[in-house]
């Protein structure tokens, strides 16, 4: 492992502007043994690199780039190794002594950056501020400047005389990036500077940021959970895992050259979400859903270093056009199955007015939308954010009424017609019973004072009228069932003492403990780290064949909309612009908001199959 | 990422366990400390002011409920001198009418913890319930509701208790405790309706609904555990000012002259003008006891305070 610590500059000629030595991060509190979250790291960044740093959440990745600069709060500590900036050891330095360096030397931008803009002052004033408690600038020359760099971001300048929350996220945090950059820093961290934004925006940015640096020739350290984005803009990536940094690896080479097996296991996850890429060149795409069956992904711990697992760039074609095939087979299976319908949406239309002083303005969250769910299919939304996409799901479920339009719910056949839109009270109690929700964060839809076995015996005494006795051993079926064997293990644990992937599955029982016919997951992935998403696709899938349920899948991600549903809406400001089979819209598609959501999302197989 | 309690985003390796191995997880005891009851009681230990506080009420308590063996004399004997300087053996003086004052103040702990546990104790459950149903029901229900929350918040509390008790024909301690229940709930309901107006908006709430629990249930059984330490904070702040109400009560005259309290003390200590005779004694110790009672209180206040928000812990 030695070697692959060995994180010297790219040129052995340049002098690092940035670099830590054997960085120990240790919390250290009184009631609990230390922790170490960093482990002995190593990185130097050249002159004009930008460096990528990937991780799972709790890998060590933000407490490593806090420790760096001096962010790290007690009880977090430097407990060993040093920190050095343009060749000065600055491990020790005292807050008096870095804060001449903050900002003029070294920037920082946070995901929650655009957050911290002050909201009772304008944008132009925030410029000011930073510049002149560094500079002499008198005020029109911060203008002009400020007007440079929002335009650096893609910003008019007019913009300067807005309040922060008359902009939107992405505009907020192009001028929390555009702030770091006020002084012409010459290194700026970047901790998941475009978590939280949808994939359109995060482009737009990572583009923008990409063409500021090669501009202006800062070093950036690029922290982020999302290896597609960091492919995209870093020329290295280094791979941290459990507090260690296991690889770095020039971008274009990180594909093809001998990995940790963390590494590739990340690689491999990527790979799955991908699928077939729309110009499969390479025989290295594997359709996920199917080859998922043969080679499920290996918890993290069973690997160690030199075992060997098979990436999917090793199988022979035959082996992928077999999984395709069994993908394909299962498809007739699942149409087969399906065809009658339990929930019809007809031309639903939902409009939310906002009062604002004397003015109003209204919003159309929905306009028009018609669908039906059935039996055994799985049918995918997919928008941005403000598409709509949740407020159908609202609809679906009784929580919010259209107004106009029916949403109407087919129990047992057509004969029976079910107004969801009317319903109140005891009949919307029993509605829920046929329509189940799973939610998009498991870290907040589990309650924390209760054990999972309460939380999964609640469906089970409401609907099911079981006992106490019967819903336990019920519940202990499900937890199986989802996949978390033995129950005994996991049945009397708190949410919090389970990983954020197991309490996915908790969430997914818990839906299914009333039988119910529809089930709706609204983003059920987007929280969790990229390794377990496909494992929580395929348990949905699993399901959703198993027990012959109508599935609603809202999502802003097309490709795992494409693994997991029969048929995909795209949705564009409340209106669906697109929709048909899976494979036909992803492949195939016929509008451009659909190609642009398409391209949007970072794909780091790209360049490889442009080389190849 | 991960957020605290307060909103505020926690450092990723302390946000989550391990992914891989969450079970074995050093962080798993700490953890569970928040729901299980020795494990909050040691959050509150961690913090000094609250084990400086505890301490204090831990003396109090052990004079109140040991008053009969710990104090020298029985309060209402009157068989001593009247009106003497704290001497050897009366180590605070006697009162007028010739009773030990320091038996009073031993005595007088059982009275103020009394008042101060059921009448803290009445006025969060009042609180709770009326807050609890109106944040979480909302609509009219909500509005019946807060006009009783802001009636009992605007009412002078003081008038009221003291024309409930001029006016009332019976005396004694649980009457006492029923003036103060119900009139000191207002700012408990208040606070605890903003809380649950947050909470409910949480997704295990609505899963919950989609569970198809009912109201009620998802009130007391899914909410209200996850708002223990606001309601622990409420109940003890109560609790100090049910002690300051009745104190004020007995030295308006108002409490029952039978009972032996810190207020009926003070009562008589300013009727029988302690300080122009010199018997400061009679005056500064209950007043000294119903400052260090409150303050005990109001410091662990603190301790509570940090097992809902984990930044507080003094690690």
């Amino acid at each position: 492992m030695a070697d692959q610590r060995s994180n010297g500059p790219t040129s052995p000629g340049l002098e690092p502007i940035f670099a830590v030595r054997d960085l120990d991060v240790t919390y250290l509190t009184r009631h609990r043994p230390p922790f170490q979250a960093v482990k002995g790291a190593s990185l130097a960044i050249a002159p004009g690199e930008i460096v990528g740093l990937v991780g799972e959440s709790g890998s060590g990745k933000s407490t490593l780039g806090n420790a760096a600069i001096h962010l790290i709060d007690p009880p977090g500590a430097i407990t060993g190794g040093s920190v050095w900036f343009k060749g000065t050891d600055i491990t020790r330095f005292t807050e008096d002594q870095m804060r001449p360096l903050r900002w003029k030397e070294i920037a920082t931008v946070f995901q929650s950056s655009m957050n911290s803009l002050n909201p009772v002052i304008n944008i132009e004033r925030q410029f000011q501020d930073a510049i002149q408690a560094h500079t002499g600038m008198s005020d029109s020359q911060c203008r002009a400047r400020t007007a440079e760099l929002l335009q650096m971001v893609t910003i008019d300048p007019s913009f300067m005389r807005f309040f922060p929350h008359e902009l939107s996220g992405g505009m907020k945090q192009r001028v929390a990036l555009a702030l770091a950059l006020a002084l012409d820093p010459s290194f700026v961290l970047l901790d998941e500077p475009t978590t939280g934004l949808d994939v359109v925006v995060q482009k737009s940015i990572l583009r923008n940021l990409k063409e500021i640096q090669r501009q202006h020739g800062f070093s950036v350290l690029f922290i982020s959970h999302d290896l597609g984005a960091i492919m995209e803009v870093a020329d290295r990536v280094i791979v941290m895992y459990d507090g260690e940094l296991v690889d770095s690896k020039p971008t274009e080479n990180l594909l093809t050259s001998d990995l940790h097996p963390y590494s590739r296991s990340l690689l491999n996850a990527y790979r799955e979400l991908w699928g077939v890429p729309p110009d499969a060149t390479t025989s290295a795409m594997v359709d996920a859903v199917a080859s998922h069956q043969d080679e499920p992904v290996r918890p993290i711990a069973a690997l160690t270093p030199g075992d060997e697992t098979v990436a999917p760039t090793d199988r022979d074609v035959a082996a992928v056009e077999s999984d395709l095939e069994r993908r394909k087979r299962e498809r007739r299976r699942s149409t087969a199955g399906s065809g009658e319908v339990v929930l019809d949406v007809r031309d639903i239309v939902k409009t939310y007015t906002r009062r604002r002083g004397f003015t109003s303005t209204t919003v159309d969250a929905v306009q028009h939308v018609s669908f039906r769910l059935e039996r055994g299919k799985i049918t995918a939304l997919v928008g941005q954010s403000g598409s709509g996409k949740s407020t159908i799901g609202r609809l679906v479920t009784g929580v919010e009424r259209a107004d106009s339009g029916a949403v109407s719910f087919l129990a047992g056949g057509a004969n029976r017609k079910v107004d969801v839109g009317a319903l109140k009270g005891r009949a919307l109690k029993d509605y829920r019973r046929h329509a189940q929700l799973v939610f998009q964060d498991p870290y907040s839809a589990l309650n924390p004072a209760h054990t999972i076995a309460h939380s999964l015996m609640r469906p089970l005494r409401n609907y099911r009228k079981m006992n106490a006795t019967e819903a336990r051993a019920e519940a202990m079926r499900m937890l199986e069932q989802v996949g978390l064997t033995p129950a005994e293990r996991f049945i009397d644990k708190y949410p919090h003492q389970v990983s954020g992937g197991q309490r996915q599955r908790v969430v997914v029982a818990r839906a299914l403990a009333p039988q119910p016919e529809i089930l709706i997951a609204d983003e059920p992935t987007s929280m969790l780290d990229v390794s377990i998403r496909a494992e929580i696709l395929e348990l949905l899938n699993d399901l959703v064949r198993d027990h012959n349920l109508a599935m609603l899948y809202i999502t802003h991600d097309l490709l795992s909309a494409r693994l997991l549903s029969d048929e995909i809406l795209v949705l564009n400001h409340g209106r669906v612009v697109e929709s048909g089979g899976a494979e036909r819209v992803i492949e195939e598609p016929q509008d451009d908001y659909t190609e642009l959501l398409l391209k949007s999302i970072p794909n780091p197989f790209a360049p490889a199959a442009a080389a190849g | 990422m991960a957020l605290d309690s307060r909103g505020f985003a926690l450092p990723d390796t302390q946000a989550r366990p391990e992914p891989e191995n969450p079970v074995e997880s050093p962080l798993q005891e700490e953890r569970k400390s928040r729901v299980s009851a020795p494990g909050w009681l040691a959050v509150i230990w961690q913090n000094r002011k609250s084990r400086v506080g505890l301490g204090i009420l831990g003396v109090f308590v052990i004079l109140a409920v040991f008053a009969p063996w710990i104090a020298p004399f029985d309060p209402h004997d009157t068989q001593f001198f009247p009106s003497e300087q704290p001497s050897a053996a009366h180590w605070l003086g006697t009162t007028q009418a010739g009773e030990d004052i320091l038996s009073q103040l031993i005595w007088g702990a059982r009275t103020s913890l009394l008042v101060g546990l059921f009448a803290g104790f009445f006025s969060t459950v009042i609180g709770l319930v009326i807050g609890m149903i109106a944040g979480y029901a909302g609509g009219w229900l909500d509005d019946i509701l807060s006009f009783f929350i802001n009636l009992a918040l605007v009412v002078p509390t003081l008038p009221l208790m003291i024309t409930l008790s001029a006016y009332s024909q019976i005396t004694g301690i649980a009457f006492i405790i029923f003036v103060i229940s119900i009139t000191g709930w207002g700012w408990g309901a208040r606070v605890k309706r903003s809380q649950i107006i947050t909470l409910r908006e949480r997704d295990y709430i609505t899963a919950s609904l989609f569970a198809g629990d009912s109201m009620f249930r998802i009130v007391f059984r899914e909410i209200m555990p996850n708002m223990m330490s606001l309601i622990v904070a409420s109940f003890i702040g109560a609790a100090g000012a049910a002690i300051g109400a009745e104190a004020g009560l007995a030295f308006l005259g108002l409490g029952d002259p039978m009972t032996v309290s810190w207020g009926t003390m003070l009562n008589w200590a300013n009727n029988s003008g302690a300080m122009l005779t010199g018997q400061w004694a009679w005056l500064v110790a209950p007043g000294l006891a119903l400052a260090l009672l409150i303050t005990s209180l109001t410091l662990i206040n603190f301790g509570v305070d940090a097992i809902s928000n984990p930044h507080l812990r003094e690690e």
